[in-house]
């Protein structure tokens, strides 16, 4: 069997497989992803406000998409989540945060389907306090322990035993952002 | 086709072996510090109050062990295992130990500079293995580079007419590599769906293109030469090496099937997923059938089962990254602990395992010392009991979350059903941590000794351009 005279040349070997991965890389990444750069459409999400695009930052910081997609498929067990995800839905999203592990529920539509605020600090506060059986890290280092709240606090409504005994739990600005970063995820309404 | 590898002059280089031995011993250090924070991320599943602190939180270090495993210990020790090959197989001395030294500085500064600076929360966000901030990635690609530059100014300088197997599946890496690095961080083509069609595109070929080209590379030159005889077909291994090249690009998409990116980019990843099994079963079939009546040299070797089980892995877990691309399993088995069973099928069962046989079957002739077989075997048998107790425990928390799903059932369900496995994942890594520390004080004993080591290594030999 001959290999075209390639297995004695070491620079023939290397342009080959430079010129081929090269071609394959533009074919399957760059040129589709260009595409979808360029052909997805006008964005059909609303623009976030500055306080949820800061907390968009607190949820890349701690890694949450490692944990929960935001990428809605058109299957049966997916329906809880939302609507199928639309090429559109991620237009202004840098980076898109689609996900590929989903070790607690998905996130794309969480804003219509949990729209509480103070549901979403007592969960960032103490996920076990309202789903007992949850295994999310609680993001305590984002809320303030005081004694007494002042007129402008944020307060986190916990249950007595998930502060300690007498303190009032009051959200930071960043776990104050991150729970409008999530208020805001909404699949906006298209027509199917 | 001669194996150069039974020829190879006995005469060791200790430039060569040093800068090796360097890289195996920092890829050890990386592998410890990455698996041990593995061991973290995965105790924080099954007791969530576990070392509450910022710095520790399952979202920062997740990509924190991601990117030690490989990034550091599996690229580390491949490549230094690689400039090894290339010198040998080239029947020269390394091209430039100096310059692999300094790109394993440059490795090192970008390993820990990406460790601190993801603890401490700053990231390009969720996009799996290209989470380093980019001026880190600049030094990363610079290591890569001068590492393959070494490789390639070697190769041409090698005495034999012909370029041997190994040699194309390690060059052939150091091409890709760079190439696939750089793509995924230029921001040029990445707004909106863009970056996900080149997130499928990068973390897949950062496994075919790169640590199974180093992984193949090495194999050919280290089974060769423990067995003392060839390899069972010299054409098998370079038509591993194209089919390899021809279908890995393009199944990247198939970790987002039913996504929103094109349905056309999705079927060709499934279809060449299949593609896929022509360069894996001729790698793996070909490596296997060099064994072929040499059982006893494989019982009589600490090294070689390494390399057995590492074939075996690298089979099995490519037959079952095919499976799951189809539609109907991927419907069961995507967003599911499944995926993270299969990484560390491929990534441990295969690549770790061939990295372990070649350093125990490769060190002891460059060093002249021997770690006890004791030890050796305490190490196979810990990895090889907590790599199947993981995948195990983490495939089945996997189907049971899959099927949670399918049911309809509410998620937390699927936590539940999840839990028993994830504590069972815990003990299995356990193990694994274990092993590698036994792994690690092997390594130490197996260290070149100082009195051994002349000074100044003789001039490369180069052949005339």
């Amino acid at each position: 069997m001959s290999f075209g005279g390639l297995h004695t040349d070491h620079r023939a070997i290397v342009a080959v497989a430079v010129i081929v991965f090269f071609v394959l890389t533009l074919v399957m990444a760059i040129l589709p992803a260009l595409r979808e750069q360029a052909f997805s459409g006008p964005p059909i999400a609303t623009p976030r406000d500055e306080v949820a695009a800061r907390g968009r930052q607190v949820y890349m910081r701690e890694g949450c998409g490692f944990c929960h997609t935001q990428f809605v498929r058109d299957l049966p067990m997916d329906r809880p989540y939302g609507r199928p995800s639309r090429p559109r839905d991620y237009v202004l999203e840098d980076p898109p945060m689609l996900g590929t592990q989903r070790t607690g529920p998905d996130l794309a539509d969480v804003g219509t389907r949990q729209p509480s605020e103070a549901w979403h600090l007592i969960h960032l506060y103490d996920p076990r306090a309202v789903v007992p059986q949850s295994v999310m890290p609680a993001y305590r280092w984002y809320f303030i322990e005081k004694n007494q709240a002042g007129p402008d606090d944020v307060v986190a409504p916990v249950p007595a035993n998930s502060a300690p005994p007498g303190k009032v739990i009051v959200a930071g600005p960043e776990a104050s952002a991150l729970v409008r970063y999530l208020l805001s995820l909404k699949q906006a309404k298209v027509s199917p | 086709m001669r194996d150069p590898g039974l020829t190879a002059s006995p005469s060791v280089d200790h430039a060569t072996v040093r800068v090796t031995f360097e890289y195996l011993s920092w890829g050890t250090v990386w592998l410890l510090v990455g698996t041990t924070i593995g061991l973290v991320a995965s105790i924080k599943l099954h007791w969530p109050e576990f070392l509450p602190f910022a710095q520790l939180s399952f979202g920062r270090i997740r990509p924190a062990h991601t990117s030690l495993v490989l990034l550091g210990w599996s690229s580390l020790v491949l490549v230094g295992l690689s400039l090894y090959v290339v010198s040998r197989t080239s029947r020269v001395t390394l091209w430039s130990p100096r310059l692999a030294r300094v790109a394993l500085w440059l490795w090192n500064f970008a390993l820990l500079a990406g460790l601190v600076t993801l603890l401490a929360g700053a990231n390009r966000g969720p996009q799996e293995y290209r989470e380093w901030l980019w001026p880190l990635a600049v030094i990363l690609a610079a290591a890569v580079l001068i590492d393959g530059y070494v490789a390639y100014r070697t190769v041409a300088a090698r005495t034999l007419p012909e370029v041997y197997v190994s040699n194309w599946y390690i060059l052939g890496g150091f091409c890709y590599l760079p190439i696939l690095y750089v793509t995924s961080y230029l921001p040029f083509y990445q707004a909106g769906l863009g970056n996900t069609v080149v997130q499928g595109y990068y973390m897949h070929n950062a496994m075919g293109m790169w640590f199974t080209q180093l992984a193949l590379g090495v194999s050919y030159y280290a089974i060769p030469r423990l067995l003392g005889r060839p390899i069972y077909s010299y054409a098998l291994g370079v038509l591993g090496f194209w089919t390899n090249l021809l279908f890995y690009p393009l199944i990247g998409a198939h970790h987002f099937i039913f996504s929103p990116v094109p349905w056309w980019l999705q079927s060709t990843a499934i279809l060449f997923s299949v593609g896929m099994m022509v360069p894996v079963w001729a790698g793996t079939g070909n490596l296997l059938l060099t064994f072929k009546g040499a059982s006893g040299a494989l019982q009589r070797s600490y090294a070689l089962p390494f390399f057995v089980t590492g074939l075996i892995g690298y089979g099995l877990s490519s037959t079952q990254g095919t499976i799951e691309a189809f539609r109907t399993a991927n419907i069961y088995l995507h967003f599911t602990n499944f995926t993270v069973g299969h990484s560390h099928f491929a990534m441990y069962g295969f690549i770790t395992f061939i990295a372990w046989g070649a350093v125990y079957g490769l060190v002891p002739r460059l060093t002249g010392r021997e770690p006890s077989p004791l030890a050796v075997g305490v190490h196979f048998w810990l990895a090889l009991v907590g790599v199947l107790t993981y995948v195990i425990a983490i495939s089945t928390a996997g189907i049971l979350q899959g099927l949670a799903w399918v049911a309809g059932q509410s998620f937390i369900v699927s936590v539940i059903e999840a839990e028993p496995m994830w504590l069972w994942r815990t003990i299995g890594g356990l193990l694994m941590v274990g092993s590698h520390i036994v792994f690690a004080a092997n390594v130490w004993a197996m260290r070149p000794l100082p009195a051994a080591v002349p000074s100044p290594s003789p001039e490369p030999v180069r052949m005339p351009a």
